[in-house]
């Protein structure tokens, strides 16, 4: 959609006939936004979120059909400086003298662009009732499926063409990627690792000029340690600023932003919010000194390693030798000496052994003649 | 109101009596009077003619339901009685006399355990001493003590690490407290009952909770005391432990006397009368816990020739949380606010001292222990700041530590069980090689074999590995 929206802007660009206003030099409006394919919603949304940044006088709060509305707009401004009135006045002037019939063109040709644009801007509803969606065009067929069944007898099918057109295409890029491809090696520029002054690590996701919902987001990776200006103490700060962003097992904050359409927005707000951050954390009032470091958000994963000890080397085969050797030594030594203790030659000895004199069966005496029967009481086993 | 009833049975009706069949008539006529059933009245004659007995009339094919019915073994043996199942699984065998008796195996005395010479050798235990311990039921049924002919155990480098400890306590009057820690089966309970023992031995007063979790999971009754309602008695198990103490201690209590005057007892027991009738004078659980509290008071008077006391624990990690009894108004009461707990965990403390010097020892369990932060990460930094190493912190968005804990382990000495030495294993297995119970020369490999099988020396899962093991 938005490559349609482009091509659709070039061709306007081309075909139009340049008004005798533009032609004048002094006319230099800073229209940033002239033409989108985005609803125009600057009113609040982008005055509130950036207060207080001069940006925001050159941009517009609504849309102008032609120059003279956005000068006049501007005049009524108060806080602009005497310069910049004397020569928005001068312009303002400049636009009176212009024709009326030029005036008057002018706006046409700016209504007529909101309204070819109008229905890009208009959001795809799928239809509900709709089966399969087959009424939508599919842009991936190589023809146009448009009469393609009438064959008059004087050329191929279209579907040949078709076939054709694509294995041209094919050829096309071949010849590029044979011929032309390699002279981009001539643009190529050596990698230079970031230096230490440029702390902030930026990740952009492109997709080949493809639009994708996703090609707006920019990432932005630091360490607080590459911050060379902050004491420990600020970065601590800074790191419970980040909250959940900061990885503790990296030492790393990481924060994304894709609120705003493009991409070069959204790295500028990263750029200001790192700003604002830095600034937050050299701010003496309130050190957060209370607050511990929240780590809760991340999981510390312990890898396990293999041992530094348990790695078999010269020294250790050595060590281990020399054990064997020594118990080796302690084995022979308690054989001579008849300590080697064997269970089962215990067992065989004592069942070998001549039996124990069996012990006299506790007999029931009367409680009067217990002091004769202690004597032969059998010993108590527990 | 009878009377109607019984003058209608008198009249027979008519009625009735014509309806009597008449086939039990003509069985009456054969015999007039027999005690056997009819049928055989009636088949005798027949029999003794040598003819066989008719066979019933045959009604036609049957279902027979009951061949698909299971034939159930009703087991007509009586079940075991309440407890008896439990007396089973708990029963504490100390003796085996299937074993051979160990030659050379000496008994342990006062001493021996102080001595480093003797670390890392088999020590039995004294008859008089294994009374004791039973008493206060220091042994544990987990333990191997059935498989030896007499009971005995490895003295090792950290069981004389241990007494030493406590002897220096003991003779400078103080109180060494401290918790033994370790992983599962190396030795934690068994260093408890070395620590008893070396008490005995030296004549010191033991008071022994074996089980901990006893106290804390609302298995025995408990009340408020009726001075102090914000803690709580547990008589029984209070009554339980003096007798247990008193069995113990019987010599020594006989000999010590009374110094104090003791108003709330439930008998009067006089100044100078011996510690053994007040003991005895805990007859009932409702008094337990004040003579309880008597005895604790008699026992920690400085002077008048009062032993040392051993206070032992064992499972701590249970007394370091809620308990599960319930106050009145249906809260959770911490473990704390039971009395014979809260004075243990002074004890530890060190808020009440003991002026003749002991010890005051738990020991903590792996295997039945609930989770208790405090108490772990108490452990570890005691740990860390005796071994200088970095101390860990408290996690500070973690909700579960418990305040009372932190200050009870505050300034405890720990004590970690680690695996044993080969040096100690050999000796180990030597004894249990000469009690004919491992059959196998015990050489180095041997050892090595069961001491890596055991983890590296847990004596626990050696035993499992050598003794325990049908692979003989």
């Amino acid at each position: 959609m938005a490559s349609a929206a482009n091509s659709l802007r070039l061709c306007l660009r081309t075909s139009r006939q340049a008004s005798s206003c533009l032609r004048q030099p002094q006319v230099r409006v800073p229209l940033r936004r002239a033409l989108s394919t985005t609803p125009v919603r600057w009113d609040n949304a982008a005055t509130e979120e950036k207060d207080g940044v001069e940006e925001s006088d050159y941009e517009f709060n609504r849309p102008y059909s032609n120059p003279g509305e956005f000068l006049q707009d501007f005049l009524r401004k108060e806080g602009i400086s005497k310069a910049d009135r004397a020569q928005a006045t001068r312009m303002l002037e400049t636009w009176k003298q212009v024709p009326p019939e030029t005036q008057q063109e002018f706006d046409k040709l700016t209504r007529d662009i909101s309204q070819e644009i109008a229905p890009l801007r208009r959001p795809v509803k799928p239809r509900r009732n709709s089966f399969w969606n087959e009424e939508e065009k599919d842009p991936d067929l190589i023809t146009d499926e448009v009469g393609e069944d009438d064959f008059e007898e004087d050329d191929i099918l279209s579907m040949g063409h078709g076939k054709l057109e694509e294995h041209r295409e094919f050829r096309e890029y071949a010849r590029i990627a044979v011929w032309e491809m390699p002279l981009l090696s001539k643009l190529a520029k050596p990698f230079e690792p970031p230096t230490a002054d440029q702390p902030l690590r930026f990740r952009y996701t492109t997709y080949m000029g493809e639009f994708h919902p996703a090609d707006r987001k920019v990432v932005v990776e630091f360490c607080p340690k590459d911050l060379k200006d902050l004491t420990e103490a600020q970065q601590l700060k800074l790191k419970k600023l980040a909250g959940a962003r900061y990885n503790p097992e990296k030492d790393l904050i990481k924060m994304s932003c894709e609120r705003f359409e493009h991409q070069a927005q959204n790295k500028r707000y990263l750029g200001d919010l790192v700003q604002k951050m830095i600034a937050t954390a050299k701010d003496p009032t309130d050190m957060f000194e209370d607050v511990p470091l929240d780590t809760r958000h991340h999981t510390f994963k312990a890898k396990p390693k293999f041992p530094v000890e348990w790695r078999m080397t010269e020294e250790r085969k050595k060590e281990l030798e020399n054990l064997r050797r020594q118990a080796l030594l302690l084995d022979q030594a308690k054989q001579k000496e008849g300590t080697l203790i064997s269970g089962v030659e215990r067992v065989q000895a004592a069942l070998a052994a001549p039996p124990e004199p069996a012990a006299r069966e506790p007999v029931m005496v009367r409680a009067g003649a217990r002091q004769g029967a202690r004597q032969g009481r059998a010993p108590m086993r527990r | 109101m009878a009377t109607p009833n019984c003058l209608r049975c008198l009249l027979v009706r008519p009625s009735v009596a014509a309806r009597l069949p008449a086939a039990r008539q003509m069985i009456t006529a054969a015999a007039p009077f027999s005690t056997t059933a009819n049928s055989r009245a009636a088949g005798g004659p027949q029999q003794g003619k040598g003819k066989k007995a008719p066979k019933p009339p045959v009604k036609g094919k049957q279902m027979n339901l009951s061949a698909f019915k299971k034939k159930r073994d009703v087991d007509k043996s009586k079940p075991p009685l309440p407890g008896e199942r439990k007396a089973y699984r708990k029963r504490i065998l100390l003796s085996n006399n299937n074993a051979l008796p160990v030659p050379g195996l000496q008994d342990v005395n006062a001493e021996s355990m102080l001595q480093t010479s003797n670390s890392g050798k088999v020590l039995s235990l004294p008859d008089a001493v294994v009374d004791q311990l039973r008493a206060v039921e220091a042994f544990k049924p987990t333990q191997c003590w059935g498989v030896f002919r007499k009971p005995s155990m490895l003295v090792r480098a950290e069981t004389v690490e241990l007494m030493q400890k406590m002897q220096k306590a003991a003779d400078s009057q103080q109180a060494l407290r401290l918790v033994v820690t370790g992983d599962r089966i190396t030795g934690k309970s068994m260093l408890l009952l070395q620590a008893m023992t070396h008490a005995y031995l030296n004549d010191w007063v033991v008071i022994n909770v074996p089980e901990a979790q006893e106290l804390t999971t609302a298995c025995t009754e408990y009340a408020p005391i009726p001075n102090n309602p914000t803690q709580y008695m547990q008589q029984n198990y209070v009554l339980k432990m003096i007798q247990a103490i008193r069995k113990a201690n019987e010599k020594l209590f006989s000999r010590l006397t009374t110094v104090h005057q003791h108003p709330d007892l439930p008998q009067h027991v006089p100044v100078s009368s011996p510690l053994l009738q007040l003991a005895n004078s805990a007859k009932e659980a409702d008094g337990a816990w004040a003579v309880f509290h008597a005895l604790w008071q008699e026992l920690t008077t400085k002077g008048y020739g009062r032993p040392p006391i051993l206070f032992a624990l064992d499972g701590v990690a249970h007394i370091m949380k809620m308990s599960d009894y319930r106050s009145p108004a249906f809260e959770q009461i911490h473990s704390f606010d039971l009395a014979l707990v809260r004075l243990f965990a002074d004890c530890l403390g060190g808020n009440v001292q003991l002026p003749n010097g002991g010890a005051v020892l738990a020991s903590t369990s792996r295997n039945n222990s609930p989770r208790t932060p405090s108490l772990e990460l108490a452990l570890l930094q005691r740990e860390a700041e005796q071994n200088k190493t970095e101390v860990p912190k408290k996690d500070p968005f973690f909700r579960g530590y418990d305040e009372r804990v932190d200050a009870v382990l505050k300034s405890v000495q720990v004590l970690r069980l680690d695996r044993v030495s080969k040096a100690e294993a050999r000796a180990v297995m030597e004894y249990w090689a000469a009690s004919g119970v491992l059959r196998a020369t015990v050489d180095e490999a041997t050892v090595s074999e069961k001491w890596t099988l055991g983890g590296n020396g847990v004596l626990g899962e050696m035993e499992r590995a050598a003794l325990l093991t049908m692979r003989l």
